[in-house]
């Protein structure tokens, strides 16, 4: 039995390391000879850069009752995190995923989106068509230091601190002065957008020292819902708010930041169309030479 | 010894079967050690080279994300949990060892309840303080709440080991005690727990053990401050907690990877500490 | 206040301590059981545990964690075929063929391997096993089997110490008549000592099952979490503790309630996998 086994498995390598080979074989050969089954990779629900990613590339389109919904595939591998997303993508040759824009790094490949590439520059002059805001979100009348933080990070400083990975909101933003308040915030929501709240909290710490600011990292959904429930003062969400989430809460937008569509080195492909992602998500499209 | 093979050899001929058996279990114990070895290198490896000064600095920043705080989180989170539970853990097994009638309905209940909770999975853990501690109760994420879920899913732990430490103490000290004219409450504070401390003990290492590595259970109650938290009522991150986090964004893999050396670090003194309870417990 | 009230006195407050995990496990039960409540009332017992449609977000949601169900087994089972023989073998090796030097490097080791945190397995995982996976197995790497094999390694001290313990139990005189029968080491110890330890062997085996059933963080980084059944071992799945942990963040209202509900079902497995527990250490203490 165990020999059986050990040899099934001797076998298994060995048929696939000659199927690694193959591959390459043809990769070296004609444009778009890039073969396999696509691995969609994408994020929870519920995570922000799902929800902007899905709106704006039409995967969460009207159903038959005319309602939005998400279709992204369901044999989508779920990343929880975007690191995961980078691992995968990184390590499988047929697979695609997107990220944001701010935890881009060299071991993938970002993808034109209709022949656009993701730049700062075309996210402002709006080319560049996958990209969302991020936002802050408090109830109605938030405590007098939660709306002071807020002013800070639309502010001139606050605003200079989204330019360094992410995209400002307004370059001409008024100067932020302290007005020596002190008390405790608390912050949750997206992880995608608390990097930078971290930064901008850290610098508005050192404005006003009296000041606590308490920032938990769940994701966009989690984070509405925590300020809706007034379990924290304040929610991040790396898109924008739903209808719902508007009754309960107002929103500001504090940086843009695109959302990069990466997919392994190896992988010949450097443009892609919204509607080929789009195909790609809902899983119309399953094999990379259906793109050619 | 080549007579020895020799030998060795001749059997196996006899029986083949010895011999296949033999090679699984040397094929098998060589998995077992193999695997671990590969992952401690592989993490070490990964993880020492960017091991810098920084990451023990006191203050945390985005630019210099420190494990410090969460170094400190972490053993503030197995000190207050042990308080809490070391009690429970400890007159729980003096009452089923010294008092209670062997054999009676609590005392199984007890029994089953404890084992119960020794087989709940970390998430239902996790799960149940986010419904009770942090929503019912009201503490929101919080140090208080994660302390309070990991006090009840360590002891079981205390439990076992306080009981079997018990029952190891032999019936004649009890005797003798009684002889001398101590009383009951007497005899467990001055003759049985004394000598049943290194049991308790490593009941106390597995319990830190598994704070320690503890992350499912923390994540939707202790939330993920990157501080060290200033009251019962805010939020934290433990180690294990801090690597989850680092390696969230993909900006800071290196850095996690650093923290899980830190952490194997912790795990292996924790381990060692234990093996040298047991050996001490063994040569009494 | 004289000897025997003090004496009463601390009786009763051992008894109200020793009430703890009964109140723990109540209070467990309750919370976990009543926050699914609602969920169950709306959705209907049925559906939910047959449903085989997960999109709890959509506009006509559906909450059927069918496929999680049968991920959590089909990974369960996996890591069982993967660790099971794996373990016994170490097991039996530790415990009858391990010289006492290489023994005192060797079982601290595997005490090791259970203290290394699960969130070090899911990295070793993702950047290890899932690439073995994609390469020998095909696939995209996250998948049943990737899940499978590092719970196989997860469950591997757990089913080592029990069964390791359980083999030392048996007396001596089972080997050592076997051998003076004529029959060679590994016999004796395979047909003869083995057989005997069974139940604690098996023991050991449960709470192996109990554990990988539970284990939350290492698989959703390697099991591609697709809320749909599938029999493939090279594609994903979900399983209910990934299902709370990954959507436990964002969920409100009836999709939180479908989690804690989700919640209560592992809960209940994990019941019926920890009597079978007891059962068995039962009938173990009894063959003594």
């Amino acid at each position: 039995m165990k020999k059986v086994l050990s040899v099934i498995l001797a076998m298994a390598m060995v048929s696939g390391f000659t199927a690694c080979g193959g591959s390459e074989n043809t990769e070296g050969g004609l444009e778009n000879a890039f073969n396999g089954t696509i691995t969609v990779i994408s994020r929870e629900d519920g995570s922000g850069t799902r929800g902007a990613f899905v709106e704006l590339t039409g995967v969460e389109k009207k159903n038959e009752a005319g309602e939005k919904e998400d279709f992204t595939t369901v044999e989508a591998v779920i990343a929880s995190k975007t690191d995961a997303v980078l691992t995968n993508v990184a390590g499988d040759e047929m697979a695609i995923g997107y990220i944001s824009m701010g935890s881009m790094n060299d071991t993938v490949k970002a993808v034109k989106i209709d022949s656009v590439e993701a730049t700062t520059e075309n996210i402002k002059n709006g080319s560049y068509s996958i990209a969302r805001p991020f936002n802050v979100a408090t109830k109605e009348n938030p405590s007098e230091v939660t709306a002071d933080f807020i002013s800070f990070m639309v502010s001139a400083q606050g605003q200079q601190i989204a330019g360094g990975s992410y995209i400002t909101v307004d370059d001409a933003a008024a100067e932020y002065t302290a007005a020596g308040l002190s008390g405790k915030i608390t912050i949750s929501g997206s992880s995608s957008v608390s990097p930078l709240v971290e930064k901008m909290a850290e610098a508005y710490k050192e404005l006003n020292p009296d000041v606590e600011i308490e920032l938990n990292t769940t994701d966009s959904t989690g984070g509405m819902n925590d300020a809706a429930n007034g379990v924290s003062d304040i929610g991040m969400a790396s898109r924008e708010l739903k209808d719902s989430e508007k009754q309960q809460l107002s929103g500001t937008t504090i940086a843009m930041d695109g959302i990069a569509v990466i997919v392994n080195k190896a992988n010949p492909t450097e443009n892609l169309t919204v509607e080929q992602i789009k195909t790609i998500y809902t899983g119309e499209v399953t094999e990379w030479e259906e793109l050619a | 010894m080549n007579a020895k093979i020799k030998q060795a050899m001749a059997t196996y001929k006899r029986s083949p079967f010895s011999f296949i058996m033999r090679l699984m279990l040397i094929l098998s114990i060589t998995f077992t050690v193999g695997m671990l070895a590969f992952i401690l290198i592989y993490i070490l490896a990964k993880g020492i080279p960017y091991l810098s000064p920084g990451l023990f600095s006191f203050n945390y920043t985005s630019e210099n994300v420190s494990m410090m705080p969460s170094i400190i989180t972490t053993l503030m989170m197995v000190g207050l949990s042990l308080i809490i539970s070391l009690p429970f853990g400890i007159f729980t097994a003096v009452y089923l060892v010294e008092y209670a009638v062997k054999g009676s309905k609590v005392v199984e209940i007890i029994r089953l309840t404890t084992e119960t909770l020794s087989g709940i999975p970390s998430i239902v853990y996790g799960l149940f303080g986010n419904i009770f501690f942090v929503t019912a109760l009201g503490w929101k994420y919080s140090f208080l709440a994660g302390v309070m879920t990991i006090s009840i899913m360590i002891l079981p732990l205390i439990m076992r080991t306080t009981e079997e430490a018990l029952i190891a103490v032999p019936d004649d000290w009890r005797q003798a005690s009684f002889g001398l004219g101590a009383g009951n409450l007497r005899t467990v504070f001055k003759v049985v727990l004394p000598s049943a401390v290194p049991g308790i003990l490593s009941g106390v290492i597995l319990a830190i053990g598994r704070t320690v590595g503890e992350t499912a259970a923390l994540i939707y109650t202790l939330g993920t401050m990157a501080k060290i938290p200033n009251s019962l009522f805010s939020s934290g991150r433990t180690l294990a907690l801090h690597m989850w986090v680092l390696s969230g964004e993909g900006l800071h893999i290196n850095q996690a990877y650093a923290t899980a050396v830190v952490l194997i670090v912790m795990v292996v003194g924790i381990n060692a500490l234990s093996g040298l309870v047991a050996n001490k417990l063994q040569k009494r | 206040m004289n000897n025997q009230t003090k004496e009463k006195l601390a009786r009763n407050i051992f008894f109200a301590f020793a009430l703890s995990s009964i109140l723990a496990v109540v209070l467990i039960s309750v919370f976990i059981f009543a926050g699914g409540m609602p969920a169950l009332k709306e959705i209907g017992v049925a559906e939910f545990v047959f449903g085989t449609k997960w999109k709890p977000t959509a506009a006509t949601p559906y909450y059927g964690v069918a496929s999680m169900i049968v991920g959590s087994l089909l990974i369960t089972v996996g890591a069982v075929i993967i660790g099971v023989p794996v373990g016994i073998f170490s097991a039996v090796f530790l415990s009858s063929f391990c010289p006492g030097r290489l023994h005192r490097v060797i079982n601290p080791a595997v005490n090791l391997l259970a203290g290394i945190p699960s969130v070090i397995y899911g990295f070793f995982g993702i950047i290890i096993i899932v690439p073995f996976v994609r390469n020998v197995f095909g696939g995209n790497g996250n998948s049943i089997l990737a899940a499978s094999i590092l719970l196989g390694i997860m469950i591997l001290p757990t089913i080592v110490s029990v069964s390791q313990s359980a083999i030392r139990a048996v007396p001596a005189a089972y080997y050592e008549g076997a051998v003076a029968l004529g029959a060679t080491k590994e016999q004796a110890v395979f047909k003869v000592v083995l057989p005997a330890a069974k139940s604690g062997v098996l023991a050991g085996v449960i709470l192996g099952i109990g554990r990988s059933i539970g284990e939350t963080m290492a698989v959703q980084m390697v099991a591609g979490n697709q809320p749909r059944i599938t029999f493939d071992m090279t594609k994903g799945i979900r399983t209910m503790t990934t299902n709370i942990v990954l959507e436990m963040a964002e969920a409100a209202d009836l999709h939180r309630s479908a989690l804690i509900a989700t919640g209560a079902l592992l809960f209940l497995f994990i019941l019926i996998i920890n009597s079978m527990f007891f059962v068995l250490k039962r009938r173990m203490n009894s063959e003594r």
